[in-house]
């Protein structure tokens, strides 16, 4: 009851998406600078899951094309994606790097898809246990978030640096869009992601 | 607890962010469906050896455009070739057809040419070329090496036929009156038929050239011919010299032939004489049998009637000369005529090309037999030895009726060449030999006596002593004669005198000649005297 009475929406007030004051969430606009008032983000799973879906699509052909192709002097154009970068590091002898590259460009990526699906189907579901590991969880997830853009950066690095025109020039493969879309994408998802909500159905209850 | 209760409103209807995931969506599926429309076919094409290709890497061209790439490189079921997968454009799916044809291309040193040194760098492409035939093909055996005329190229392609290999080989030029039309593309040898076949390419619009009656010769390299004409020696383009080549031309007298079809077969001839030496087409075989020796008359000599050139000399039938003695005609090991089969081709004499002139020819060699109508075997080079047949009349010769053997009609033979000349030379020996020798030398040796008893006598009259004093005093008398000469010299004293002499009568004459000019313009002068008029002098100009 305590706690009820405790949080701001238990009266009636809902924060400002802009200016962070709280104001009464009957009135539609924040009395400060006019934003429009909600209790929650609006349609808050909604966005998030369109935007997951959408990362999901981007995912499949950040995989399955190119992210890198190289032209060398007398040598066909050279294609790489990340699964075959990561391949052929492994056959180099260079474990570790393979490893950061997997862990940053598959591993995160897809867990952070993962993570989120999981948070938007509990949330839907008005799953009342495991509140704080899901709070755990979102943060983790939007922490890691800007970690992930790790090989769009080197790709871009490396295009920008590597141009022997005739001899050695790196291109960026259509995966590599793909790529930093599913990134951005996902922490879109992850940022339209109301983690109030994980709570919002245990408060009610024990209301 | 009402008032308490958060609102949690939950929106209702479609939120627009909707849009996102649909655009993604809309642009994965294009995505997928332009690589399929992009998706062209997969072809299996087999090659002897993987050389040069490499998985993923080597590029199907055409006409040096990608087209495809070699996706797998395999070995084939039988262990016998290699499959390469290759997935093509979507572009190039009509030109795959029955006859398209795959190669690899890599550097090559050719005939005169280096080609494909691109790929040094780049490493082996594969090259297609597309057909004409039924579509839908997907599997091809790629050629061992690239074909030498592109497909479609207008001209004409023939088949040569040779016995035995000639230095022709693929890429070498087909040349009409020495300038390029055309080349080799193959050469291979059929050992059913035991013959070399070339397969030519003639460009366009030089095809048109080539007509039934054309005959195609070997002139590569150097050619040296001894026969029975003498030593020739033929030479050709330099490039034919190193590469090999052939030629094609109608040989003399003989018209032009109608066209020929596509993959016409010829016979493909040794050397320039080859080709002219067999322009006719009809023949009849003969045989002349000689008792004395062949050496020297080699297969395809000529046989001449008066120097014209009738036939060749086709073999000597040796093997039918042992069948037919031990067929029991008791010929056998009895030192008979070796019989030798000639060719005559009636067309040399200027009869027409038919068979209806064979029949006039036998007519004419059983008339001409009856005639005395013999062959005789002649040298035709003292050098080389090789000897020829010659064919004449020789009235005198005892009557012959006109033989066979084994089928062939026989012309019976003189002695000829050196078996004449060695008959009249025994002859001659012969009557030699009867001449009175040891008389002769008996007398001419006292001849030789008498000459000795001369010479004698001769000497004794050289050492007679007066003869001797005489010199003597042809000597002194010689010697006063030069005294004499010497009063007469330059120093002498007569010499000196006659010289002054002379100066005088010279400078009398020059006064002389003085007086006589003086008198030829003043008469006069000789009782008055010349008036010698004053020698000029110039004067002032007058102002």
């Amino acid at each position: 009851m305590n706690g009820l009475a405790a949080t701001a929406a238990g009266r009636h007030l809902a924060v400002c998406h802009v200016c962070f004051k709280l104001a009464s969430a009957d009135g539609h606009h924040c009395p400060r600078c006019g934003a429009p008032l909600h209790l929650r983000k609006p349609r808050s799973l909604q966005r998030t899951l369109a935007l997951l879906l959408t990362a999901t699509i981007l995912y499949i052909p950040a995989n399955v094309y190119p992210i890198m192709i190289t032209d060398q002097l007398g040598a066909p154009a050279e294609e790489s994606t990340i699964l075959g970068g990561v391949i052929l590091l492994i056959e180099l002898g260079s474990a570790p790097i393979a490893a950061v590259i997997f862990i940053a460009s598959v591993m995160v990526p897809l867990g952070k898809l993962i993570a989120l699906y999981y948070l938007v189907w509990s949330v839907g579901r008005g799953h009342l246990t495991k509140q704080r590991q899901r709070t755990a969880m979102y943060r983790a997830t939007e922490f890691i978030g800007k970690w992930s853009m790790v090989d769009v950066f080197v790709v871009a690095i490396l295009v920008s640096l590597v141009h022997l025109t005739g001899v050695l020039v790196i291109r960026p493969g259509i995966a590599a869009v793909s790529f930093a879309g599913v990134v951005i994408v996902t922490m879109l998802a992850a940022e339209s992601f109301d983690p109030r909500l994980i709570w919002d159905r245990l408060e009610r209850k024990h209301g | 607890m009402d008032e308490a209760t958060p609102e949690v409103s939950r929106g209702r209807g479609i939120s627009p962010i909707w849009i996102i995931p649909l655009v993604a969506l809309a642009l994965g599926i294009w995505m997928v469906i332009y690589t399929l429309m992009r998706e062209g076919p997969d072809v299996e094409i087999r090659f002897s050896t993987a050389e040069g290709l490499e998985e993923g890497k080597t590029k199907v061209k055409y006409r040096n455009v990608q087209v495809g790439v070699v996706e797998a490189v395999s070995l084939s079921d039988d262990r016998e070739g290699v499959l390469a997968q290759v997935k093509l454009d979507r572009e190039v799916t009509d030109m795959l057809r029955e006859d398209t044809r795959f190669w690899v291309v890599t550097a090559r040193l050719g005939a005169g040419s280096v080609s494909g040194l691109d790929t040094l760098l780049s490493g082996a492409y594969i090259e297609m070329s597309p057909g004409h035939g039924r579509t839908g093909v997907r599997e091809f055996v790629a050629l061992e090496r690239p074909p030498l005329t592109p497909r479609g190229t207008q001209g004409l392609r023939l088949t040569l036929v040779s016995e035995e290999a000639p230095s022709v080989s693929t890429g070498d030029s087909v040349l009409y009156k020495g300038y390029e039309v055309g080349r080799v593309e193959s050469t291979e040898f059929d050992p059913q038929r035991q013959q070399m076949r070339h397969s030519l390419f003639i460009d366009a619009p030089f095809h048109t050239l080539v007509n039934s009656s054309v005959r195609f010769w070997d002139v590569s390299g150097v050619s040296v011919t001894a026969g029975a004409n003498g030593i020739d020696l033929r030479v050709g383009s330099l490039d034919t010299v190193f590469f090999g080549g052939v030629t094609f031309g109608i040989p003399p007298g003989l018209p032009a032939g109608e066209a020929v079809q596509d993959e016409a077969e010829f016979r493909l001839y040794p050397s320039f004489e080859a080709a002219i030496d067999n322009p006719y087409k009809h023949g009849e075989y003969f045989v002349i049998s000689f008792t004395q020796s062949l050496r020297g008359l080699l297969p395809g000599a000529p046989v001449e009637y008066r120097g014209i050139p009738l036939g060749r000399v086709e073999r000597v039938m040796l093997r039918e000369l042992v069948a037919h003695g031990q067929g029991g005609d008791g010929r056998f090991g009895s030192g008979a005529a070796i019989p030798v089969l000639i060719y005559l081709e009636p067309g040399r004499l200027g009869m027409p090309d038919s068979a209806d002139s064979i029949d006039t020819l036998d007519h004419i060699i059983v008339n001409g037999i009856a005639n005395g109508m013999r062959a005789t075997l002649a040298s035709g080079n003292l050098v080389t030895g090789n000897k020829y047949i010659s064919i004449d009349y020789f009235p005198d010769a005892e009557p012959t009726p006109p033989g066979e053997f084994v089928g062939y009609t026989t012309i019976p033979t003189v002695p000829g060449g050196f078996a004449r000349i060695e008959q009249q030379l025994y002859a001659l020996l012969d009557k030699f030999n009867q001449l009175p020798l040891g008389e002769t030398v008996a007398g001419a040796n006292e001849a030789l006596a008498g000459i000795s008893t001369t010479l004698e006598s001769l000497r004794v009259v050289l050492d007679d002593e007066k003869l001797q004093a005489l010199a003597g005093r042809l000597d002194r008398v010689l010697d006063e004669l030069q005294t004499a000469l010497a009063g007469f010299s330059p120093d002498s004293a007569i010499y000196r005198n006659l010289s002054a002499s002379l100066a005088d009568l010279d400078r009398m004459v020059q006064h002389l000649e003085a007086f006589s000019r003086t008198i030829a313009t003043q008469p006069n002068a000789a009782v008055f005297g010349a008036d010698i008029p004053a020698d000029p002098v110039p004067e002032a100009r007058p102002r």
